[in-house]
């Protein structure tokens, strides 16, 4: 609102009102508390004008206007619920109902219904019966109410659409729809995404993506931003649709990655029913991506889920009191010598957990042998990446840049919001480049696409970093377009204030990573560019911060460091060990020594890591199909726990409790606190995160409570090396094999999939991530699949000169032609990556 | 499909979203239709998704997205012809053909449309087969013609 112009005297239904002017009477009448019925009309949408449900009567203006896309006068005489305006609107609103075959707005029980929603809305008038979602969104029945219509006056116009029920995460039914347009707006306005538009017109007026495709079909993002806004009960998540209205919400901290947004999770009758965005100005500003949006409620809720303490030996399995299971565990450890233990924890826990673990391990065990699975997922480019994380800019810093050039970074399924801020920016006018060698998100729109070979990224950037220093390069194997592009991305980078470079998660488990990340530091170098590495992990920072590292203490330090472990001594009583060896969570895979003993914390060990005598394995789910365990420790869930987590801008944000632990679970704090006290060990007398946070903060001086309150990124003091974990580790495993195949040879790449939370990917326990990222699937580009006769789903076997798999097929247009992709929990087993392959349909 | 056809209808534009309703009529000139084909090229010139260029498209009821079949059958339903009895003559031909106007059938030999007035008035009822304009079409008539469609 602009201070200098002079606020606006309008009067509403007598009252004489001061408004800032370009104020809507809507607007007006709202802060004022004079209700005028809407449909098409929602806060964080343009205006529409489009349901008419609004209008008012303006003195001397012979038209009635709609209050929502009126701004106010001067002198304005302004009436809202004239007898005239209550009969029009109820006419507007017959004309809505003939339409929406919907009894429910004038059942005769509406009144009981609406406080408990106890039913599923039952509606049926003269076409069978509709079910509407009881998720107490319908904003059709308070205009219904407000207007007192209690019968639909004209003929039923049934449109008799076939529900679609097909697409993951929500449906849709048409039948219901009263055209209001919120939904389209949302996805073209807000979310930029384009997928949803007015099909055909007049009565066959329908919305929905191009053809009759569906949504998976269509580039949609599955954000549910469209579902959030409808009013009427067309757009509806197949989770929550019977779920009743929540008592409750809490706003934490999402957990599947390090964007960190801030999320309104829905309770009932202690139970999440379901999560949406938050409306949070410094990461997430309203939008969240499918895994924030709807994967959660379903990954909390699983009835797979570990609710006890349980033993396993052999093919039984037999349910144990937490007592018998820190016995246990005592007498397995007082048989292991500390170089024979370890522990691999997962950086999707909070920060206290993570300390904790390690401190389980440094104090009670005397050993260093604490690990997270980062190590394994950024691999040979491990320090490369840290490094760009110590220069992480926050992602404010793209609506200031004039360029952003996207590295592997493709935010349809994660990091969703990262390509809301992107495509907004890029209406502002910002240039985009995007380097990758499949179609995605942004491809389309980008200013430039840059589609570099699968494999050869790393010379492309590199190729960048050179070009942006002057020097000459050499363009062999590149096609001329691809040069061009290259020069002009140069200039485009070089001519810029204010750059910043994306890094996303796709090239991480390449061979050449560490190349890659070392060019995208020089090429910032070079152009004076803000670098954004988008952690796949949601608290990568805390848990080095925590140092659940075996060469990290706390504070990030160096476990040699003299200085901090004589502080660490002094904080937890106790000295350290000095057995410093070269123990890594790689050491699991190269398995030279198996371990005696293997604690899993919220952390599915690789699958190829050699069995330990004895394995702990502590989190939601039970391991199997992904591993085996001898004990089994229920964990409880993000939801279920108050913590921390630090992002990828390196923000302290908090985690809420929103419900409590399922069953018997218990926090990983809580469980290695009770396990240390059992067993005798001192420093782990904590009962709640505060007294936690309180201890990390005296080891830590980097860690205070003003970070959890401001949010204000935190300093990167990492000065250690990590040791990498580079394929070698596995190249003994790889027997050597003759190829036998003729089949042509393919290209093959495979990354690590980060749609995964503690160590699981989301496709185990969601149903939907099964169809938009599932593990384990290997994607054959159209054209390909039908020269080699294969259809979705078929099993193919896949050999290289390594290894030979066997995965179910799914197709994609985006797939470069003569290349072959998996998304697995693991990619050391099938290097060199990329590697060419040969694959044939698996015998039947 | 001609490889060359989508460069050469877009080289005649500068690729401008105000364009797309020109390029959506060339393309319909060109083909007969809108094919998923084409709207996914149209998206990438023009940088607009494919879903919103469908939504235009299927705005205006000129443009199909249907392969339409070699022997076109139009039925003219224009004021004149529907009150001699036109609906009649549709009912005939969709009875025939086993599909209903807006339709060809599935092997695409027969395109079956309805039209609005053909300009014929006067020879009310008026049928249409390929170029040939047929008038006063007798129900009957139009059956025993039908019998013959291979050959039209
Ligand atoms: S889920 Fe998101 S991307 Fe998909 S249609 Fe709705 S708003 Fe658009
Ligand atoms: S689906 Fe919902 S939001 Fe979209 S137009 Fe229909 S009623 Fe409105
Ligand atoms: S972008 Fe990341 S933090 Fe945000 S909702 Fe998605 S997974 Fe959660
Ligand atoms: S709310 Fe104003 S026209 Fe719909
Ligand atoms: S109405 Fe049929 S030709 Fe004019």
């Amino acid at each position: 609102m602009n201070p200098e112009t002079a606020p606006v005297n309008v009067t509403i239904d007598n009252r004489s009102i001061t408004a800032a002017v370009g104020t809507s009477i809507l607007q007006v009448a709202r802060e004022n508390d004079i209700y005028i019925p809407t449909l098409c009309f929602h806060e964080s949408l343009s205006p529409h004008g489009g349901c008419r449900m609004c209008i008012v009567e303006v003195e001397g203006l012979r038209t009635f206007p709609t209050a929502c896309t009126t701004p106010i006068d001067e002198g304005m005489i302004i009436r809202t619920h004239t007898a005239q305006i209550q009969e029009m609107r109820t006419e507007i609103l017959q004309l809505f109902l003939s339409e929406h075959t919907a009894s429910c707005l004038v059942c005769g029980e509406k009144v009981e219904c609406r406080e408990y929603m106890s039913t599923v809305r039952k509606a049926g008038v003269t076409t069978g019966c509709r079910y509407c979602p009881k998720d107490g969104q319908c904003e059709l029945q308070a205009v219904t109410e407000s207007l007192d219509v209690n019968e639909i006056i004209y003929p039923i116009y049934y449109r008799g659409i076939n529900v679609e029920t097909g697409d993951p995460f929500y449906d849709r039914d048409y039948n219901l729809c009263i055209l209001c347009g919120r939904c389209v707006r949302m996805c073209q306005e807000v979310r930029l995404a384009d997928v949803l538009a007015y099909k055909h017109r007049g009565r066959k007026t329908i919305i929905g993506p191009a053809f009759s495709r569906t949504h998976l079909d269509s580039g949609c993002e599955f954000c549910g931003a469209c579902v959030s806004v409808c009013p009427t009960g067309t757009l509806r998540e197949k989770a929550r649709a019977w779920e009743g209205k929540p008592e409750r919400e809490e706003t934490t901290t999402c957990s599947f990655c390090g964007v960190g947004c801030q999320v309104k999770l829905l309770v009932k009758e202690d139970r999440i029913i379901g999560s949406l965005p938050a409306d949070d100005p410094l990461v997430n500003q309203g939008q969240l991506c499918v895994k924030g949006r709807f994967c959660n409620t379903e990954l909390v809720n699983g009835h797979q889920r570990v609710k006890n303490p349980y033993r396993h030996e052999g093919a039984i399995s037999w349910d144990v009191s937490w007592n018998e299971a820190f016995a246990l565990i005592a007498e397995k450890l007082q048989a292991s010598s500390p170089d024979r233990v370890g522990m691999l924890v997962s950086p999707n826990l909070c920060t206290e957990d993570l300390y904790i673990a390690q401190k389980f391990m440094r104090v009670a065990l005397a050993s260093h042998h604490v690990d997270t699975t980062a190590r394994l997922f950024y691999g040979a480019g491990f320090n490369a990446y840290l490094g760009l994380m110590k220069r992480a800019v926050p992602l404010a810093a793209i609506q200031n840049a004039s360029v952003v050039l996207m590295i592997g970074l493709d935010t349809r399924f994660s990091r969703s919001v990262v390509g809301v801020a992107l495509r907004t920016a890029m209406k502002k006018g910002i240039e985009i480049v995007t380097l990758n060698p499949r179609e995605h998100t942004i491809s389309l729109k980008a200013n430039l696409w840059l589609q570099p070979g699968i494999g050869t990224e790393f010379r492309y950037v590199d190729m960048l970093a050179q070009l942006t220093r002057g020097a000459e390069v050499p363009a062999d194997g590149i096609s001329q377009v691809e040069r061009e592009k290259l020069e002009q991305t140069a200039r485009m980078l070089s001519g810029s204030s204010n750059p910043v470079i994306l890094v996303g998660a796709e090239y991480l488990q390449y061979d050449s990573s560490r190349e890659l990340l070392e060019s995208v530091a020089q090429l910032a170098d070079n152009i004076g560019a803000g670098i954004m590495p988008l952690p796949a992990q949601n608290n990568l920072y805390g848990s080095l911060l925590a140092g659940s590292y075996p060469e990290l203490l706390p504070g990030m330090r160096s476990t040699g460091d003299d200085a901090q472990r004589k502080l660490l001594e002094a904080v937890w009583g106790t000295s350290l060990s000095n057995l410093i060896d070269s123990w890594t969570a790689a050491s699991l895979v190269a398995c030279d020594t198996p371990l005696q003993f293997l604690y899993a914390v919220g952390e599915v060990p690789p699958p190829m890591s050699a069995p330990a005598d004895f394995m702990v394995f502590q989190n939601m789910y039970p391991p199997e199909p992904y591993g085996s365990a001898d004990l089994v420790l229920p964990s409880a869930a993000a939801t279920e726990v108050d913590g921390t987590f630090i992002n990828g801008e390196r923000r302290m944000q908090r985690v809420r409790r929103a419900v409590v632990p399922l069953g018997n679970a218990l926090p990983d704090w809580e469980i290695l606190c009770r396990l240390g006290r059992f067993m005798g060990a001192t420093g782990f007398e904590f009962s709640r995160p505060e007294e936690i946070r309180e201890e990390i903060a005296r080891a830590v001086p980097e860690f205070t409570q003003e970070n959890i309150d401001a949010r204000t990124p935190m300093p990167f003091v990492l000065e250690t090396d990590m040791r990498e974990f580079t394929n070698d580790a596995t190249a003994h495993h790889a027997a050597e094999r003759a190829q036998t195949d003729s089949a042509p040879p393919f290209l093959f790449h495979a990354s690590v999939i980060e749609h995964t939370h503690r160590g699981f990917p989301l496709s185990a326990w969601v149903d939907g991530a099964k169809l938009l990222f599932p593990e384990g699937t290997l994607t054959v580009n159209v054209e390909d699949a039908k020269a080699l006769q294969l259809t979705e789903g078929d099993v193919v076997r896949v050999s290289g000169a390594s290894f030979e798999r066997t995965w179910p097929v799914r197709l994609a247009s985006t797939q470069p032609r003569g290349t072959l992709h998996a998304s697995l929990l693991e990619t050391a087993s099938s290097h060199p990556n990329p590697q060419p392959v040969a694959v044939r349909k698996a015998d039947v | 499909m001609n490889e060359e056809l989508y460069p050469s209808i877009f080289s005649q534009f500068k690729g401008e979203e105000g364009e797309l309703i020109t390029i959506l009529l060339r393309v319909q000139e060109a083909i007969g239709y809108i094919s998923q084909e084409a709207v996914k090229r149209i998206s990438q010139f023009l940088k607009i998704s494919e879903n919103q260029i469908y939504g235009v498209a299927s705005f205006f009821s000129r443009f199909r997205f249907d392969e339409p079949g070699k022997i076109s059958i139009k039925v003219c339903m224009g004021t004149a012809c529907h009150v001699h009895g036109g609906s009649l003559l549709a009912d005939a031909v969709g009875w025939d053909l086993g599909i209903t106007y807006g339709q060809a059938t599935p092997d695409k030999r027969f395109d079956f449309q309805r039209a609005n007035c053909l300009g014929s008035c006067t020879l009310a009822p008026v049928v249409q087969i390929n170029d040939k304009i047929q008038g006063r079409v007798l129900v009957t008539e139009l059956k025993e013609t039908m019998k013959h469609r291979e050959e039209f």
